[in-house]
């Protein structure tokens, strides 16, 4: 166990060093002069070169690289050019708003794909199977951002349910923040929850045809013991692999459905950032993004290792 | 206690069973016999009430009076695992991989109510004793065990609440001949020791043989013969019994090869395999699968090499192949170094190979004329086509079948397909690798005539790999014999097995099942 | 030839009617969505306009057809770069098995997984500024692991198979068993991976120009009309369905006919028959 955690942490590190560099490669050496692109065209010799001292960009490539990865380590991510504040500030507030989000409809899409991917395995071929089948296949087609607006449209507009957007903070209360993150993680979570109902299912499926299940109903297991004593932990295993790639489209999904509800998350942020051409906010924002899926794939191997003793006992499967 | 009376299966439009009728009595063992597709494991499944969806059975199947067919699916369970327990065939997918094998025993105690959490476990210690697992351990997962231990976790937890009958599907047909002795062993044992009643099904006449009281045989979803074993094999009413007995022991008319000059001579080949880290940062430890083998290949001969599963043959027919380089030792054929994998052509076409698995040998996406021409790529010719068609015919194919893709064929024609791939370019030696292992026994004695004929017209020399003593010893001019990595015994075939000198040959023989010599009608 | 499931013919003719209507809007639309015409604004569907038209007074009709340009476009060049990278690497890294090239080719994949196109296309556009080729390359790149893996994975099963075993003894190397016996073999996986990553990669359009991040005014796509439709949905609805609408269907036509190539050309199925 020992072992395999920590090849798991090694393969953790390499990750961020290898994306970290990509990153600081397309935003600090691609541009050339990422100063003067900031500024733009028409940007004064002076107002650049203060701008790129600011930015330590005098230094040596290897040296602004260490900076920066070790300005990480600490929490410092540099200070925005046109919000002149510290990057880490302006990021903190706005992580609370997609972070909590992306798990809200972590969670809202795991509970609601693993019974009903369940439900239609075990009845294979009956009308529960193919309502479930045609619902998640019509729940694939739908881009979760338009999916949002028609909630918007429904629940906020003509139901008054919900307020159309905005996000009223933790400071008011956590059921105001949870009600005003409701919609928004139904609208992430229902496409995904379709596409994992779907691997859920199949997934079931093929335990099911497993000879470990026969043996198990050669026991005297009925269908529904089998499926709850043997083939359900079997058939989380590739389910689980999902889970954590779901997490990465559900944080690329949370930011782009900020938009929608107007919530003051990591998208905006970094889309100001792009269109104000402030790198410092873009590259630091994005090995963010990039830090939080590459731990999700860890902690997901790590639960591998929990649920499967084959992995556990020094790496015996072959 | 268990009669079937009149039992017939459609799945869909398929007929796969027609009008079976038979009893197993208490305390009986009773063999079912037929060959693949036979529809021998569908019976049993009927008899668990285990039948796959959209089958539809219809007859009677009574388990000491109470009807199966008919019955609800809660007194079946309550059936299962109590009173009729089941084993399956391949033991290293039978059991579930999360669990530990404690677990897996205790659960069928536990399912039908008959012990605490605690009794349970105990419980199934004691099961795991008694089918001779006592020192492996219950907290073991099932990873961690071999085939035949594996095996003894799925009887284990069959007999765990002493079933009146036990249904064996295949018991011993993935393991190795050694460890398939063992398995019946255990369940005579059961038998004698329980008053359990065997219902052993299985392809192997020699198999129910040994262990069965009474035997069917059971041919196309019907049975063709039924009786009291012994006087089943010593006078059998169908023709079909009788062919499968002769085709079982068959032993194909051929010539024992000439004392002539080596075409193959391998000499103290080592062939080590990395087997992962000591520890985290420890030095790499290998495994040494062949440990200095020598051995000689006549021209126009036929030496077999039998070992069981792990023994290191893959390892060294891999290696004589050409495809994995040797860690010591030199191989050569007619003379030449092979040094892998840079052999060349002309060397390489000198010697090819047949596989076991039928279905696995043939691109699915290529016609037979471009598969069979393969070996070719070696030493192109000028009448690829007309050689083809030549060597369709010599394996008894018609030369239009070139131009067929490989699903229309039946196993037993693509192993004569994979035999025309292997002479097609006349090579001198053919690799025989396990190549009628995954064949029926009728099947089997018509490939080995075939192999026999074209040894004779070729000139052929065979190295017949195979788990199989006794296609070995109807074959083979000379034996070798390998265990862990090292040859410990070779010779004439007939002196081997007459009169074998090392230990592990005369455990092997032993343990290989065999049809009485009195009960064989000649 | 068995005959083809119901839901294989279903999604292609869905997915065909959306190939036509952009390759026709090359030659005919029926009204041109260049001109403004405020007084025509925001109107419901009509028998004049049969989907409306937008807060500009344009055919909404008009602007589907021409947005489908777009959408496809960017989805198959970007599948096209995941299949003629993604392949020859998987193809590659099985070819090599275990060896430390198959290692760098996975991890390299792992590596790229980390990074969602979305990511890849925030990275390129703060750099280069927002395009419609910045969304073919952040969805391209993202389908290369993904192509990568699935050619590695069938590949790998097939490896093990006795007929490479019997090609090898015929003295062929690893490049022409690739390339003879193993593409063919997974060129199957490849069909049904390829229709659903034109799916995935038509809503990953919609996403990306919804944020700004793809084709750029004035080219019309449906992202961008689903954006501009935002602040106006409780006045208009039809501007904002309509293009969700074509979305949809073009995603669920691809991916019925995703399942039904599936069920058809399945090996296992095939073998059972």
């Amino acid at each position: 166990m020992a072992r395999y955690f920590l090849t798991r942490l090694g393969s953790l590190a390499l990750s961020l060093i290898v994306a970290s560099l990509v990153i600081f490669a397309v935003i600090e050496v691609i541009p050339g002069d990422p100063a003067s692109f900031m500024l733009g065209l028409n940007a004064a010799p002076e107002t650049v070169a203060a701008l790129r001292a600011e930015l330590g960009l005098d230094g040596s490539l290897t040296a602004r690289y260490l900076s920066w990865v070790g300005g990480l380590f600490v929490g410092d991510f540099g200070t925005s050019y046109t919000y002149r504040v510290p990057v880490a500030e302006l990021v903190g507030a706005r992580l609370w708003v997609s972070l909590p989000l992306t798990l809200y409809a972590l969670l809202l899409s795991t509970l609601i794909a693993i019974p009903v991917g369940v439900i239609a395995a075990a009845r294979r071929g009956g009308p529960a199977d193919y309502g479930i089948m045609g619902a998640t296949q019509l729940g694939i087609a739908i881009p979760n951002f338009w999916f949002a607006m028609l909630l918007v449209l429904v629940f906020a507009i003509s139901l008054r349910w919900f307020s159309a957007g905005g996000f009223p903070g933790w400071e008011a209360g956590l059921w105001p923040g949870i009600k005003a993150l409701t919609l928004p993680a139904v609208a992430l979570a229902l496409p995904q929850a379709s596409i994992l109902a779907r691997v859920m299912r199949s997934s079931l499926i093929e335990t099911l045809g497993q000879d470990y299940i026969r043996t198990a109903r050669a026991k005297g297991l009925s269908q529904r013991q089998a499926i709850v004593r043997h083939a359900l932990r079997n058939a989380l295993i590739p389910v689980m692999t999902i889970i954590g790639l779901q997490f990465s489209f559900l944080l690329a999904g949370a930011i782009i459905i900020e938009n929608v509800f107007f919530l003051p998350g990591l998208g905006r942020l970094i889309f100001q950032g792009i269109t104000q051409r402030d790198l410092v906010v873009v590259e630091s924002v994005v090995m963010l993004l990039v830090f939080a899926v590459i731990l999700v794939t860890f902690l997901v191997d790590i639960a591998y290792a929990a649920i499967d003793p084959r992995l556990r006992r020094g790496g015996g499967a072959r | 206690m268990l009669s079937i009376d009149r039992l017939s299966l459609r799945i869909g439009a398929a007929e796969i069973l027609r009008d079976v009728s038979f009893d197993i009595g208490a305390g009986e063992v009773f063999g079912l016999v037929g060959e693949s597709g036979s529809g021998k494991s569908m019976t049993a499944l009927a008899a668990m009430g285990l039948l796959p969806r959209g089958a539809a059975p219809s007859g009677r199947v009574a388990f000491e009076g109470r009807q199966i067919l008919a019955a609800k699916e809660r007194a079946m369970c309550a059936l299962r695992g109590r009173e009729i327990g089941m084993i399956f065939q391949e033991p290293m997918t039978a059991l579930n991989p999360l669990k530990t094998i404690g677990d897996q025993v205790a659960e069928t105690l536990l399912v039908h109510g008959a012990a605490g959490r605690f009794e349970a476990r105990r419980v199934a210690e004691a099961r795991l004793d008694r089918v001779g697992l006592g020192a492996v351990g219950a907290e073991r997962f099932p990873h961690e065990l071999s085939g035949g231990q594996r095996q003894r976790v799925c009887i284990a937890l069959a007999v765990a609440l002493r079933p009146k009958l036990l249904i064996a599907d295949e018991p011993t047909t993935a393991l190795d001949v050694t460890t398939q002795a063992q398995i019946l062993d255990l369940l005579k044992g059961l038998v004698d020791e329980d008053g359990m009643a065997l219902w052993l099904i299985t392809h192997d006449l020699a198999v129910v043989a040994d262990v069965a009281d009474h035997v069917a045989v059971m041919r196309d979803g019907a049975l063709v013969e039924a009786g009291r074993t012994e006087a089943v094999f010593r006078a059998p009413k169908a023709a079909y019994t009788r062919k499968l007995m002769a085709d079982s022991t068959h032993v194909p008319d051929r010539k024992a090869g000439a004392q002539s000059a080596p075409i193959l001579e391998v000499s103290g080949a080592v062939r080590d395999y990395p087997a992962g880290r000591a520890g985290l940062f420890g030095p790499r430890k290998s495994f040494r699968a062949v440990d200095g083998v020598s051995l000689t290949v006549r021209a126009g001969e036929s030496v077999g090499l039998v070992g069981e599963s792990g023994c290191g043959k893959s390892t060294l027919t891999r290696a004589i192949l050409g495809l994995d380089a040797l860690q010591g030792g030199e191989i050569r054929l007619d003379g030449e170094r092979i040094a892998a994998p840079a052999v060349p052509p002309p060397l390489r076409a000198k010697m090819q190979v047949v596989f076991q698995d039928p279905f696995g040998s043939f691109n699915p996406r290529h016609k037979v004329a471009r598969l069979v021409a393969e070996p070719f790529h070696l030493t192109p010719v000028p009448d690829i086509g007309a050689r083809v068609a030549e060597a369709l015919e010599a394996v008894g194919l018609a030369p239009g079948d070139a131009e067929k893709y490989i699903h229309e064929f039946s196993g037993g024609q693509r192993q004569r397909i994979a035999i025309a791939r292997a002479i097609v370019i006349r090579p001198k030696l053919v690799v025989l690798d396990e190549a009628v292992s995954a064949l029926d026994v009728s099947i089997r004695a018509r490939i080995l005539d075939l192999l026999a004929e074209l040894q004779a017209r070729f000139g052929l020399s065979y190295l017949f790999i195979s788990h199989d003593l006794s296609v070995v010893r109807a074959v083979t001019d000379r034996v070798l014999v390998m265990q862990a990595g090292r040859i410990v015994e070779e010779g004439a075939t007939e002196q081997v097995f007459g009169a074998p000198a090392h230990a592990y040959t005369r455990a092997l023989i032993a343990a290989a099942p065999r049809i009485p010599e009195g009960w064989l009608a000649a | 030839m068995r005959r083809l499931p119901g839901q294989l013919w279903l999604g292609a003719a869905v997915t065909a009617v959306f190939v036509a209507a952009a390759l026709l809007s090359f030659l005919w639309v029926p009204y041109a969505i260049d001109g403004i015409a405020i007084a025509n604004r925001l109107k419901p569907p009509t028998m004049a306009h049969w989907l409306g038209t937008d807060q500009f007074g344009r055919d909404i009709l008009s602007m589907l057809m021409v947005g489908a340009r777009v959408s496809i476009a960017v989805a198959v060049v970007a599948v096209g770069i995941g299949i003629l990278l993604g392949v020859p690497l998987g193809l590659w890294a099985a070819a090599h098995r275990g060896a430390w090239l198959d290692e760098l080719i996975m991890r390299g994949n792992d590596l790229i997984f980390a990074f969602p196109s979305l990511v890849i296309a925030i990275l390129i556009t703060a750099v280069f500024g927002p395009s419609a080729f910045n969304a073919i390359l952040a969805i391209g790149i993202f389908n290369i692991p993904v192509f990568a893996r699935v050619t590695r994975g069938g590949a790998l099963s097939l490896w093990t198979l006795d007929y490479v075993l019997a090609a090898r003894v015929a003295g062929k190397g690893r490049l022409r068993i690739s390339v003879e016996h193993i593409l063919p073999n997974v060129a199957n996986l490849l069909i049904v991976q390829g229709t659903i990553q034109f799916s995935l990669g038509i809503l990953a359009e919609a996403g990306l120009s919804y944020v700004g991040l793809g084709a750029q005014p004035p080219t019309p796509s449906w992202g961008r009309m689903l954006a501009e439709s935002q602040t106006l949905i409780s006045l208009a609805p039809h501007i904002a369905i309509f293009p969700g609408l074509a979305i949809v269907l073009t995603v669920l036509g691809l991916n019925l006919m995703g399942d039904g190539l599936r069920d058809h050309l399945d090996p296992r199925l095939r073998r059972l028959r």
